[in-house]
């Protein structure tokens, strides 16, 4: 690096700067005005984050408990690739998670070439944008997130929060506990593209289609209050 | 990129002889402020909204030196090595010299305007490397040896029908057509994948840098930033000294206005942070990661009068509403950057001799300062760019000696008074059959296009003096 560049940079700033101490600029900022979130499509929280997902053209399921959840990851697949395979990163949760009971044979680690599906356990998820959250690491590798035609992603109940700012506030306890991770991923939605001619298509170089399944309690008939709000 | 922004009317009578390219801007011009506002009223409060930006952002500039070492700092803890960059030729060297540190060949580059401003692509090929533009529409227009004609979709110019002949040109085909648009998007994500799984560098763009913990922040569509960005052995990130945000809450305001002024989501589908180099246990990443801070003027900018324009988001909403752009396409500006933030960025970023055109390409109607999410008086940027011309007498004589006239004859008000009372109502005489004139001397300019409107009698100093405050009453 041209250190000459640098130097040469910063006087220029320093020129430009009010060059306030730290915490003057510190107060400063603590002071600036906050705007509200936009208002969410449902009062209760599920019901929001699973209207957002399928506004994100995401499709939505619900399990209660384990054995929920590993019967409808194998229906999914079973519907898309009359298959019972997937992978999915070393995540604790996902190796705790009954798939010999549902006929579901996941295999551990990064996704390799021709691999279809892949499954990630979200950190949390935003009901504001509909939107999951993952780390990069041994427990989610990012191309899990990105090179499968299917990505399917649990989220806990507990673990879903209602706005971008409370999404921060998990995000940085979690860096304060386990270090900050290489990457933070929003996902929210498909990949897609509307570069020709303006039209929408789905699968532009990530997953064609997004599935997430929100386990926990949740009100019965909340998947159909979902699909009735977007429709 | 070579900059032809001075022949800005004729790039512009050009454009609108391709009829084709002018109706899909039209469509896209009626589209787009719709999806957009009906976003813009799921956030309620628009306006709190972008003035919280606009604080945020005013915050981060007046203290960017404080901010900028601070994300050096983190950044570099977080194990990537930092550069600085003068200008383009700076940038250029610096991402060409980690290139052959690793004896790469093969670069994919996701949608980054910086380097298109620099020119990167066309240096590193000069070197000797195949570099790979990811994003679909740069993708397409690196095809076809074209530039950008529009900030957040490059390729707005291209039909569908000259994408396929392209894709039919470009790859090996065999017997497939390409019937739809899906099955063209999936070609292409056929032939980058391997491009992908090859490349030993990537090379991506930042919307944003966190100074509180050293991340860059990327936000995408198509997710292809994210595949430069993980699957790589190094990454480069190219990006200017004057993104900067002080915590990563603080993007929140700006992450609720981007997508929705620049496509109408609530949310894009990828909004990623990257912080560095895969740590220990990782299974994928980067080994290296670098990134280059180019200043480009940046640092003149943020001292000058535009220093408003520093707080662009880059989403693109005031090229779609503006009746300029619309009309003509981006490619009239004759630059990187179109529409009204190109009009003010491109005579600041190169010089105004260049293109004193661009600021005169606004008809004042206002519409992109009010949807700008960043609250920037364009419209006022771009009279001061007018005033700058005229004082530095740019401009064309004929302009310089007509305003000249006017301003001292409005400076005169018995003059003034005198000419309106003598050629209003003439005018009215002569107009009163038909309203309006077809032809009229001097204003060939509007009458070849449109009917002037006749006056209706009386100048406004005649009604004023006779008490009548509604001449209709």
């Amino acid at each position: 690096m041209s250190e000459s560049a640098r130097s040469e940079i910063f006087a220029k700033l320093r020129t430009a700067s009010r060059g306030g101490s730290a915490e003057a600029i510190d107060r400063e900022r603590q002071s600036l005005q906050s705007a509200p979130a936009p208002m969410p499509p449902a009062t209760e929280v599920c019901e929001a984050f699973l209207i957002n997902v399928l506004k994100n053209r995401g499709s939505i399921d619900c399990a209660a408990g384990r054995g929920e959840t590993v019967k409808a990851v194998a229906q999914y697949l079973y519907q898309y690739f009359r298959s019972h395979r997937l992978v999915a990163g070393n995540d604790p949760r996902l190796a705790a998670m009954p798939w010999r009971d549902a006929g579901v044979l996941p295999r551990f680690g990064g996704i390799e070439a021709g691999e279809p599906v892949a499954l990630s356990f979200a950190q949390l998820a935003v009901a504001e944008t509909g939107a999951i959250v993952t780390y990069t690491g041994k427990a989610n590798p990012a191309a899990n997130n990105l090179l499968p035609q299917h990505h399917i992603v649990l989220v806990d109940r507990t673990d879903l929060v209602a706005t971008q700012e409370q999404a921060w506030t998990r995000i940085n306890q979690d860096m304060e506990k386990r270090g900050r991770p290489r990457g933070i991923n929003f996902i929210a939605g498909p990949s897609s593209t509307a570069d020709i001619e303006g039209q929408l298509v789905y699968g532009a170089h990530g997953p064609r289609s997004w599935h997430v399944i929100l386990l926990g309690d949740t009100p019965a008939d909340i998947l159909a209050r979902a699909h009735s709000a977007v429709t | 990129m070579e900059q032809r922004s001075n022949t800005f009317l004729e790039n512009a009578s050009e454009a609108l002889k391709n009829t084709e390219q002018a109706k899909r801007r039209d469509s896209m011009a009626r589209l787009t402020p719709l999806l957009r506002s009906a976003a813009i009223e799921d956030v309620g409060d628009f306006e709190s909204l972008r003035q919280q930006m606009k604080q945020v952002r005013q915050h981060s500039l007046d203290n960017l030196d404080h901010y900028l070492t601070q994300f050096e700092q983190e950044a570099v803890h977080n194990g990537n090595r930092v550069h600085f960059a003068r200008d383009a030729e700076e940038l250029n060297s610096i991402v060409l010299d980690i290139c052959q540190q690793h004896d790469a060949r093969r670069v994919v580059k996701g949608k980054s305007m910086v380097t298109e401003e620099t020119g990167l692509n066309s240096f590193l090929q000069r070197a000797g490397l195949d570099v790979m533009e990811t994003d679909l529409g740069e993708y397409i227009i690196q095809q076809a040896v074209e530039t950008p004609s529009h900030i957040v979709t490059p390729a707005l110019h291209k039909s569908a029908e000259e994408v396929r002949e392209l894709f039919k040109d470009k790859h090996d085909l065999g017997p497939r057509e390409l019937e739809d648009t899906t099955d063209m998007v999936a070609e292409a994500r056929q032939v980058l994948r391997e491009h992908f799984l090859k490349a030993e560098v990537g090379i991506i763009g930042a919307n944003a840098l966190i100074a509180e913990n050293g991340y860059s922040m990327l936000v995408t569509n198509e997710g292809n930033g994210d595949l430069c960005a993980n699957l790589p052995k190094t990454l480069i990130v190219c990006t200017t000294i004057d993104r900067l945000l002080p915590r990563a809450e603080d993007a929140t305001a700006m992450l609720r206005l981007l997508a929705r002024s620049a496509t109408g989501q609530s949310q894009t589908a990828y909004t990623s942070f990257y912080s560095g180099p895969s740590r220990d246990g990782d299974v994928d990443g980067p080994q290296e990661t670098h990134i280059v801070l180019l200043d480009n003027a940046r640092s003149e900018m943020l001292t000058g009068d535009y220093r408003e324009m520093l707080e662009c988001i880059r989403c693109g909403a005031c090229l779609n509403h503006c009746p300029i752009f619309t009309s003509v396409g981006g490619h009239a500006y004759g630059w990187v950057y179109p529409g009204p933030m190109g009009s003010v960025l491109t005579p600041l970023l190169t010089s105004l001799e260049q293109s004193n055109a661009l600021p005169n390409a606004c008809t004042s109607c206002g519409r992109c300062a009010e949807v700008c999410p960043a609250d920037i008086p364009l419209p006022d940027l771009l009279r001061d760019l007018r005033h700058e011309e005229t004082r530095e007498k740019l401009s064309p004589s004929r302009w310089r000696l007509g305003l000249k006239l006017h301003a001292w004859v409005s400076q005169q008000p018995w003059l003034y008074r005198a000419l309106t009372a003598t050629i209003i109502p003439l005018l009215h005489l002569m107009g009163r059959r038909r309203g309006s004139f077809t032809r009229l001397p001097f204003a060939s300019g509007w009458t070849s296009e449109r009917n002037f409107p006749a006056p209706q009698g009386k100048t406004f100093m005649q009604l004023y003096k006779a008490g009548m405050k509604k001449p209709n009453e």
